[in-house]
């Protein structure tokens, strides 16, 4: 399994600082300083400010002027960022973080370990749900001295460790928000990090442009002057922005999928698709279990059997991330490869179905269910219509139902659909980002909840057990039974693990160096 | 019958479109038996260009045939523009033939809506009606009918208005019979040719406006239509250029020869004006 | 027409063209509200994050937690003072993102207009006088295929020809991306990328107006004044400019004034075509994310460009033309 657990209990008296420089060095490749990074921006993000907005574009740009304690390897070890080194006590209740030094925020005041509580105990807690769900188990947090922040649980929390990424709790200047309507205060729409480049302009619907900041901790770095998101709305203009060079970098949903296999053929272009593994982005179709027969679990498993996963990766997503092998994405910790969901199989399927008593009428139906389209765009349109025929090929039939974004949202969470798609994040970690789905306590009339209404005692018992257990050896043997427990019921039918192409110019060195990918702060980014 | 017949036949182009029309019925009653199974059933290689791969006119992005699509698809785009043209009709007829025959307030207040009507952007409100109401074969036709009355209201209240004073509509209201029956019975069937004329040129518009409805993704999921096929091909058009091109010769071809049609029945119907035949405002 | 006449005339159109917008305002509100799913339910889904909190404090924020007619009287308020709403899924207002888009739209369809209106004269004219022979036959069905070929089709063909084939325009945008220009040089690279779009958007209504003006000119044709000057022996081209071709042109100019308007509604697919960045091009954006507001907005611009234009050509008309009778 790709997670190693000495990396995250232990990694404070070992860890050295991972000095990626040091290996491009060793490749012969020279970090040169200056120039200007051209990049896109798309959609145009509402605000830069990494804490008050989770959406992709703000955490990709606002990536650059915020950091965090923490970073991410592509195997999900935590690597130093603002933090040094850290600590966990063997108990696992005490998390002691020690600080660079001379770290200074933009506007020259230096950050110690009270910017640090303050973001995490209260900043965080105040504008980010997601934070919330975990921070609020932290019993008491203190700064002992200027460069040391120590954390205190309530309860060990194995997977606290991965809370620490800029896109989750960037660290912010307490002095610009204490005391303050945290949403509104300046300091939201001029924002005020600590990362390597600052933030200068922004002119709407035009472009955001960053500069090198001067007093960044690390000597000599960034080594780029300058970096420009344009905003280019149109996805053809960015594609051809980035063919004729105007810009030397694109990433998330920039490149349609259907036109990445042409930048892949570009000699001067690099294509690549890794970067997601701290997100684990996982697609799926959502079966309503309280719509008949989608609540028997053959008519779940022959559904799963009928569709082609390898299709969806390889035709519709044109190679841009993986055929789901089950409910945990691979890169998530504890993934299990050896339960697999049940494999693409027409003549088992109908036979299952034949089992079930769904017997095919005249027009070899044998049964008729409604498919709510996901409304993110034409290659989900497409998803929907290779579902239908895949279904209609073991005699069921799915009818497409094309929604707007607000009605598929209000229609998913108040379960009225029989099925639809959706994709979640699973944040590296199946207590963050699996349990959510299965687990029957969070069966709620929500988004993102278990709106499937999927319900098994002892599941919900595995997720308990990971989730509440500090020992990973533990947490390992709970999330593979569930995982096997998962793919016998096939509650949903996991098809993609989603993927983003990240297209860059040749010259760009050291852009994907992490399991966060295009959200790192790029202090260590050059043009060679 | 048969003067109608010699002053339609005059006009080559209206048989030309005659001819074109009816083979594309043709297609559209035959395309079950032509092309046997779903127009989505993926049923080549994805991309296959045209007459490889046993496919006539090339294959999309899912390996979907495209001529098994434009077959179906004919039965799509000749259903909404009949039943939307139909339901318009309704609406049209209803209150042209109020204005024109009522006169007065009546008259005042349905051409201040038709005016209305006339003036906001009809695609534009046809485009807000689908997405509101979410894009099915049901939304599509009542936005089209919606957009597309004013004019026959129009038409036929300058019918009903000329007609109201003629000998014979007199004649029945001295005879006591109802306003209805006279509307139904006597003024409506002589004012049905102008309406026949701009019926066929209604279906064409009908037609177009579906497409472009589909074109922009609001078209219904669970059937094939020419505007669908030209949409989902415009993203790839630099890779698969069969799949745009075939499904928008089709919609031409069905649009011109609904136009010719038209014209040819406005000569047979109106000879007098045959000759000076202009514009379609 | 007597100046005198002309302010209560002026009144009384202006009053007419507000009843028009008033009543797009509230049918815009009406289908908001028809619109399934609200503002607050949109955003949660799309930030990733929804819990129950969040919901309300988004609710609050907009004002969805107030009975019908106070939302009413809000957005009509908002519209009298030009605000639109707001785009929540573009955190921007939409008059703002209107105003913004309104210039690249104006110039499109202002470029298409011309164009149209002088070809189709041109062809119509040409068609009428040579009305029955192969040249007239020929217009006729160059303009009907035209009026018959879907205008989204007919661009991507025009893409497919000049972009991706023989590589002469650029096939979308409104100008190069990135490029440092100056002056001439932005002009020429503007006109570059106009040039497709225009002959796009232009084509159906070059049909239009070719039909239009052949059948208005053999009309005129046949008047008496017509035939009083060739009795007189007026020679044809004196006729044809000094008559004919005066007199049909004013009717044909009326017609298109009130087609202007349209013009911005063809516009939306052929910015879709071209990513030409007008409303047009906002409007469908708004589609795929279904963002009702924008929607609404750039119904409510198109039918206020529309309305005044209208408004501008009756005036014209009233101006120039001495016959018209003036009553409101």
């Amino acid at each position: 399994m790709a997670f190693s657990r000495r990396g995250l209990l232990a990694a404070a008296a070992a860890a050295p600082l991972l000095m990626r420089v040091e290996d491009a060095l060793a490749q012969g490749i020279q970090p040169k300083r200056g120039g200007t990074l051209n990049s896109i921006v798309n959609p145009e993000p509402p605000v830069l400010h990494v804490g008050v907005n989770n959406q992709a574009p703000t955490l990709i740009v606002g990536g650059k002027i915020f950091q965090g304690l923490l970073r991410y390897d592509a195997k999900l070890n935590p690597m130093p960022e603002l933090a040094k080194r850290w600590e966990v006590s063997p108990d696992g209740l005490e998390y002691t973080f020690h600080l660079q030094e001379n770290v200074k925020f933009h506007d020259g005041q230096p950050m110690t370990a009270d910017d640090v509580v303050f973001s995490i105990m209260k900043f965080h807690m105040e504008v980010s749900p997601r934070a919330r769900g975990v921070f609020a188990r932290i019993k008491e947090g203190v700064a002992v001295n200027p460069t040391t922040a120590k954390f205190t649980l309530s309860a060990p929390f194995e997977p606290f460790l991965l809370m620490f990424d800029v896109t989750v709790s960037a660290i912010v200047p307490k002095h610009l928000f204490d005391g303050q309507d945290y949403r509104q205060a300046p300091a939201v729409s001029k924002p005020i990090g600590t990362g390597p480049f600052r933030f200068v302009e922004w002119q709407r619907g035009n472009f955001i442009r960053l500069e090198r900041f001067a007093d960044y901790w690390k000597p000599g770095q960034p080594y780029l002057d300058a970096i420009i998101y344009r905003v280019v709305p149109d996805s053809q203009s960015r594609r051809l922005a980035l063919e004729s060079g105007q810009v030397q970098l694109t990433q998330s949903n920039d490149i349609e999928p259907f036109d990445v296999p042409q930048m892949r053929a570009r000699p001067n272009l690099e294509v690549r698709t890794e970067g997601w593994e701290y997100f684990g982005p996982l697609m799926w179709m959502e079966f309503n279990h309280r719509v008949k027969p989608l609540d028997d679990v053959r008519v779940r498993r022959a559904l799963t059997m009928a569709v082609n996963r390898d299709f969806i990766a390889q035709r519709l997503w044109f190679g841009i991330g993986k055929p789901a092998t089950g409910p945990f994405h691979s890169a998530t910790r504890f993934y299990d490869g050896t339960a697999k969901s049940a494999a693409f199989n027409v003549e088992e399927a109908k036979k299952l179905l034949d089992a079930a008593g769904l017997k095919p009428n005249g027009q070899g139906v044998r049964f008729a269910i409604k498919h709510m389209s996901l409304p993110y765009g034409e290659v989900f349109t497409r998803l929907g219509e290779f579902l239908r025929q895949s279904f209609r090929q073991v005699g069921v039939e799915l009818q497409l139902e094309s929604v707007d974004v607000g009605t598929w949202a209000q229609r998913t969470a108040a379960w009225e659909f029989d099925t639809t798609i959706n994709y979640l994040y699973q944040y590296g970690d199946p207590t963050l980002g699996v349990e959510r789905s299965y687990v029957s306590t969070n069966i709620k009339k929500i988004l993102f909840s278990n709106v499937a209404g999927y319900s098994n005692p002892k599941v919900d018992e595995l997720f308990t057990q990971g989730r509440d257990s500090a020992d990973p050896k533990v947490r390992q043997t709970a999330f593979s039974a569930v995982q096997k427990i998962l793919v016998e019921e096939a509650p949903l039918l996991w098809l993609l693990e989603m993927s983003f192409p990240s297209i860059y110019d040749k010259k760009l060195q050291n852009v994907i160096t992490s399991g966060s990918g295009i959200h790192a702060c790029f202090d260590d980014v050059f043009l060679a | 019958m048969k003067d109608f017949w010699r002053n339609f036949s005059r006009n080559r182009g209206a048989v030309v479109g005659l001819v074109v029309l009816l083979a594309v019925l043709i297609l559209a009653v035959l395309a079950p038996v032509l092309y046997p199974g779903s127009p989505w059933d993926m049923a080549g290689m994805p991309f296959a260009p045209p007459g490889e791969d046993g496919m006539l006119l090339g294959t999309d992005s899912l390996g979907r045939d495209v001529a098994a699509g434009i077959a179906h698809g004919a039965r799509v785009s000749l259903l909404v523009g009949a039943v939307s043209t139909v339901a318009a009709l309704a609406i049209g007829v209803s209150l042209g033939a109020i204005a024109g025959y009522l006169g007065g307030i009546a008259d005042d207040l349905v051409m201040r809506f038709t005016e209305f009507f006339q003036t906001i952007p009809s695609f534009v409100l046809a485009i807000l009606l689908v997405a509101i109401f979410t894009p099915s074969i049901a939304s599509i036709v009542f936005a089209i009918a919606v957009v597309s009355w004013p004019p026959v209201a129009r038409v036929v209240r300058a019918e009903f208005l000329s007609l109201r004073s003629r000998e014979f509509v007199q004649a029945s209201e001295v005879l006591g019979k109802s306003r209805l029956s006279i509307v139904i019975g006597d003024i409506l069937p002589n004012a049905l040719s102008p309406i026949v004329v701009l019926s066929s040129l209604m279906v064409a518009s009908a037609i177009l406006l579906e497409s472009a409805l589909s074109f922009l993704g609001l078209g219904d999921p669970n059937m094939m239509s020419w505007g669908f096929l030209i949409g989902s091909g415009r993203s790839v058009i630099r890779m698969a250029w069969w799949m745009s091109v075939f499904p928008g010769v089709a919609i031409f071809l069905t649009v011109l020869s609904l136009n010719l049609v038209g014209e040819g029945l406005s000569d047979a119907l109106n000879p007098r004006l045959a000759r000076n035949r202009g514009g379609k405002p | 027409m007597e100046l005198s006449k002309l302010p209560g005339y002026l009144l009384g159109r202006l009053v007419k063209a507000a009843i028009v917008i008033l009543a797009i305002v509230v049918c815009n509100f009406f289908l908001i509200h028809a619109a399934p799913g609200d503002p607050a339910s949109i955003i949660a889904g799309q930030s990733g994050a929804a819990d129950a909190r969040f919901l309300e404090q988004l609710r609050a924020q907009f004002g969805l937690d107030q009975p019908l007619y106070v939302q009413l009287w809000i957005y009509l308020k908002g519209v009298l003072t030009l605000d639109l709403g707001f785009s929540h899924r573009q955190q921007v207002a939409v008059a703002s993102l209107l105003w913004d888009r309104l210039p690249a739209t104006l110039l499109l369809t202002g470029a298409a207009f011309v164009f149209a209106l002088s070809v189709g004269v041109a062809m119509g004219a040409l068609a009428a006088l040579r009305v029955g022979t192969w040249g007239d036959s020929i217009i006729t069905v160059l303009a009907l295929t035209f009026y018959a070929t879907p205008l989204f089709w007919v661009g991507l063909m025009l893409v497919l020809l000049f972009s991706v084939t023989l590589e002469w325009l650029p096939s979308f945008g409104m100008a190069s991306v990135g490029v440092d220009l100056h002056g001439i040089d932005v002009v020429l690279d503007v006109a570059k990328h106009l040039l497709l779009p225009a002959l796009t958007l232009g084509l159906f209504y070059v049909a239009v107006y070719a039909r239009l003006s052949r059948a208005t000119m053999l009309e005129v044709a046949d008047q008496d004044f017509v035939k009083t000057a060739r009795a007189k022996g007026v020679p044809e081209g004196r006729i044809l400019r000094r008559h004919i071709l005066r007199n049909a042109l004013l009717p044909i100019i009326t017609f298109a004034g009130i087609q202007a308007g349209q013009l911005i509604g063809g516009s939306i697919l052929v910015e879709t075509v071209f990513a030409w960045p007008g409303i047009g091009r906002l409007a469908f954006e708004a589609l795929l994310a279904r963002d009702y507001q924008v929607l609404m907005g750039v119904f409510f611009c198109t039918s206020v460009m529309v309305v005044l234009f209208n408004l501008i050509t009756d005036l014209l008309y009233a101006v120039v033309d001495p016959r018209v009778e003036v009553s409101a």
